[in-house]
């Protein structure tokens, strides 16, 4: 039978054990929730047998809904980690159990019993009782009285926890043959990797509540779509590079896309993972053959693993490289990464020149690219547009987003909290696994400068209260704090729009940005909206001035279209802050892009008067991109 | 090998002085005592021994001993499982102080116990007061004896119970209901024979503690003979009118019964320790 789950949510006091999940499993398949303790792995597993209450979602078992079932009603097998063999009964009677509660007459029932102890291998054990038996005989027994009634699933929570590692390998092995023979569906939960491997169809990753990633094992290992599995999953090496003309740009090393990678911006960062064992470690660059030099490397540590040596490597050629995985000791300049050399080869590098040695890659893997990380400050209000406007923003993304809610006093933090708690309920975002919310206790500005670091968020969404001059479009000390400090974008809001379908990129006068433009279009990719990229020429501008930014105007389309935005470019003539004003309200945009100089680019009073003073003048939402230095 | 070490070097010299002392110290305290109640009984000969236990009083008080503590262990036997059960297996506001209230009649003093039985049920009690015109008044009746006793040996069952419910893990039951089992099924094949040793352990300390007690008993029954009297009753009550024989026939026939339920208990506790489980 399969086994369908549908947003599946479970929650202990305010805990989110179980987190919006979803999963499908066809009939017969072995299927491994592999995660960590305390994952909520275990608890999916109860909530499918019925012995933990769903809070929300569904649960389909061969196509019958069974969210609502007691356990009794489902016919389900479920093996638990510590046996749970009734101990007064015997080996014979523990196995017929289920069959005397659905009072099958003895003849059949003992038939049964006889089938299944010797499809386990208990044969002739039938009259011991659980003290009398081993660990691993006790689990064996059951698995076959979990079996004896013909169930539709087989459920096992972390079957082999408790026994000694050769045991675990000989039932693994049970198992995977018994499930393969009778062509059963069958979820199993476990915290061990290699069992996983060993018995999975397919796998499922599990982390704090959420459904991480679904794969088979050769998928999860060599083609991870998540940062979470390609460190989870195996040791592996993770470095972040950049897309730089269709190649990533790995410190002054360039390797092209693999084919199957997924599709990324020009100058997005790329995640490249590999796996220790797709490393080369040479004496020469010759003998390389078909892998991707990396360049010459070191060896930093070496551990002798029998029929492999794991190495750590130190590379020239990747400095300022940023490694995820390993993570970085301080201080350290170049990524390492780890290296596992079969035998053989390792001691004819130790042997030949010591120090020179190559280092390439035969095979690596790009992980997907997630949303934006945003931070959504909410202002207080009960009714809070910006962080409304944040939050729909963030689901359009599809990206992480925190709510962030900052209060003075310590005594205010659990009014605050439960304030978010029905924002994200107004917007009918509770559970979802992206979005959370969050506290802090200090002055706004620089508990929210603090977050946006420390979260390294790709965008800061702040409301616009009235400032003390009564006026509602200000900005506020807060705002301007933010502004003046933020090395992010920052969106400001007043009213929210229920949707963003038209982004208006001003690239203003003057020298024409790069980092707004692009900034401008990962939103518009990001929520599907058409964006007009408009360039104000100043009154009696030289005509060298036009013809300069025409081009970069054309160049900004092509960017954008590399993105997958449909984009026009608008010219407009006139003083800046009039026209931008005036285009908007005549394009009745969703949202104005505008780019600001760096902080500490001397003209800042000049920019940033142009940019507060757009934000000033309108009612839309403003992003403010900080340009980058060069 | 190891595990005989120290039981050698307990046999050694050295112990002789601790063990005479504490014999020393048990002899007139516990070990005479008990000795001098069979003595006494057999003072008078066989003879003398059978004639106190014939006489119709001291039969009578024997029987409503035994059956009062027959009633005690079995009502109790299912109350406190009951009990037990919903302490250990439910967690609901004002668990804690209940499992304070039921372990109470332990620390209480069972004269004390008597007086608020008579002060709830008795002809001016709180109770008795409305039922008393209505015909129903158990105080100085076999009722009275029950309730006293009930409410004195409540917590022996609990105790031998509740332990045995808190160590079964929850997956227990839980595998019974994946496997189709009701509440009912589970709890009638599956829990109720895991908690076998606790059910005998706890049903015959309700009994022996039954079989003794007195300082409730003397106050809700009246001390009525052929009606109310039961064995320590009867015992008092012929010590205080100078027949000490008569007295020492039924204090042995009682000690011999608590001695014969002591040893099996002792027996079966030994049993459930040395099974692994």
């Amino acid at each position: 039978m399969s086994i369908v789950l549908t947003n599946l949510t479970k929650r202990f006091g305010r805990v989110l054990v179980v987190n919006n999940v979803s999963l499908s499993i066809p009939e017969g398949e072995l299927f491994v929730l592999l995660g960590g303790s305390g994952s909520g792995k275990s608890t999916i597993l109860r909530m499918i047998a019925g012995l933990t209450e769903v809070d929300s979602g569904r649960i389909e078992l061969g196509g019958r809904d069974v969210t609502d079932l007691p356990p009794q009603a489902r016919n389900v097998g479920f093996v638990f980690q510590n046996y749970s063999i009734f101990r007064h009964m015997t080996v014979a009677e523990n196995v017929e159990f289920g069959l005397r509660i659905r009072g099958a007459p003895a003849a059949e029932r003992q038939q049964r019993r006889d089938e299944l102890l010797e499809l386990v291998g208990l044969t002739g054990l039938g009259d011991r009782y659980s003290n009398q038996l081993s660990g691993g005989q006790q689990q064996r027994v059951a698995l076959a009285r979990a079996l004896a009634y013909q169930p539709e699933v087989l459920l096992l929570d972390e079957p082999f926890g408790a026994l000694d590692v050769k045991i675990r390998a000989q039932l693994r092995a049970s198992l995977k043959e018994i499930q393969k023979r009778l062509g059963i569906t069958t979820i199993l939960v476990t915290h061990d990797q290699e069992e996983a491997f060993e018995l999975a169809d397919r796998i499922g990753l599990i982390e704090r509540g959420s459904l991480i990633e679904v794969g088979t094992p050769q998928d999860l290992y060599y083609r991870p779509q998540t940062e979470y599995t390609a460190v989870f999953i195996g040791g592996g090496n993770v470095l972040v590079g950049r897309n730089v003309d269709n190649a990533i740009s790995l410190g002054s090393v360039r390797l092209p896309f693999p084919e199957e990678a997924p599709v990324h911006e020009p100058g997005a960062p790329v995640r490249v993972m590999f796996r220790p064992e797709t490393v080369v470690v040479k004496s020469s660059p010759d003998q390389m053959g078909q892998a991707h030099v990396l360049g010459r490397g070191r060896v930093i540590e070496q551990v002798f693993t029998g029929p492999a040596r794991r190495m750590r490597l130190e590379i020239e050629g990747l400095q300022g490289v940023r490694p995820l995985v390993p993570p970085p000791a301080y201080g350290q300049l170049a990524a390492h990464i780890e290296a596992l050399v079969p035998g053989s080869e390792a001691e004819a590098i130790s042997s030949s020149a010591v120090g020179e040695l190559w280092v390439g890659l035969t095979d690596y893997h790009v992980l997907a690219p997630t949303g934006p990380k945003i931070l959504i400050c909410s202002d207080g209000s009960a009714v809070d547009e910006a962080a409304a406007f944040g939050m729909r923003l963030a689901r359009a993304a599809h990206g992480p987003a925190t709510l962030l809610a900052v209060v003075p006093a310590s005594g205010e933090v659990a009014a605050a909290r439960a304030r978010l708690e029905s924002l994200i309920e107004q917007q009918g975002m509770q559970g979802h696994s992206q979005l959370v919310a969050s506290v802090r206790q200090g002055i706004a500005h620089a508990e929210i400068l603090t977050e946006t670091q420390e979260g390294s968020y790709e965008m800061v969404v702040l409301g616009r209260s009235p400032d003390a001059a009564g006026r509602p479009l200000g900005i506020g000390t807060t705002g301007q704090e933010i502004l003046a400090q933020a090395r992010v974008p920052v969106m400001l809001v007043s009213s929210g729009r229920s949707t963003i379908e038209r982004i208006l990129i001003c690239t203003a006068a003057g020298e024409p940005g790069k980092s707004d433009v692009l900034f401008g279009g990962r939103l518009a990719r990001w929520t599907g909206a058409f964006a007009t990229i408009f360039h104000v020429h100043a009154a009696g501008a030289p005509a060298h001035e036009r013809t300069r930014s025409e081009k970069h105007l054309r160049q900004a389309q092509r960017s954008l279209e590399m993105l997958g935005v449909k984009s026009e470019c608008a010219i407009g003539d006139g003083e800046p802050l009039r026209v931008i004003l005036e285009k908007a309200e005549a394009g009745d945009y969703d949202l104005l892009v505008i780019g600001a100089p760096a902080p500490r680019v001397p003209q800042r009073f000049v920019w940033r008067d142009l940019a507060t003073q757009i934000v000033a003048g309108t009612q839309r939402p403003v992003v403010v991109v900080p340009m980058q230095e060069r | 090998m190891n595990d005989s070490l120290p039981r050698v070097r307990r046999r050694s010299a050295g112990s002789v002085l601790p063990v005479s002392l504490l014999l020393l110290v048990l002899l007139p305290l516990l070990l005479m005592p008990l000795a001098a109640i069979y003595i006494f009984a057999g003072s008078s000969g066989l003879a003398g021994f059978w004639e106190a236990l014939r006489q119709p009083d001291a039969q009578f008080a024997l029987r409503f001993s035994v059956l009062i503590a027959f009633a005690t262990a079995i009502i109790n036997g299912v109350l406190g499982t009951f009990a037990a059960y919903v302490l250990s297996k439910y967690r609901f506001r004002g668990r804690e102080a209940l499992l304070v209230i039921v372990n109470l009649p332990v620390a209480i003093p069972t004269v004390v116990v008597g007086t608020s039985l008579l002060l709830l049920w008795g002809p001016i009690g709180l109770l008795g007061r409305v039922l008393d015109p209505l015909g129903i008044q158990p105080m100085f009746m076999p009722a009275g004896v029950l309730l006293a006793h009930l409410f004195v040996t409540f917590p022996y069952m609990l105790g031998a119970v509740k332990p045995v419910l808190d160590e079964l893990e929850v997956t227990y039951e839980e595998a019974a209901y994946t496997i189709g089992a009701n509440r009912w099924q589970t709890f009638r094949f599956v829990i109720l024979p895991a908690l076998r040793g606790g059910l005998f352990a706890g049903t015959l300390l309700t009994f022996a503690h039954s079989l003794g007690e007195f300082g409730a008993t003397v106050l809700v029954s009246g001390n009525l003979r052929l009606r109310t009297q039961t064995a320590p009753l009867y015992i008092f009550a012929q010590f205080e009118a100078g027949n000490i024989e008569t007295a020492n026939a039924v204090a042995a026939v009682l000690a011999t019964l608590s001695f014969v339920l002591f040893l099996i208990l002792q027996r079966f506790t030994q049993r459930v320790v040395e099974r692994p489980s």
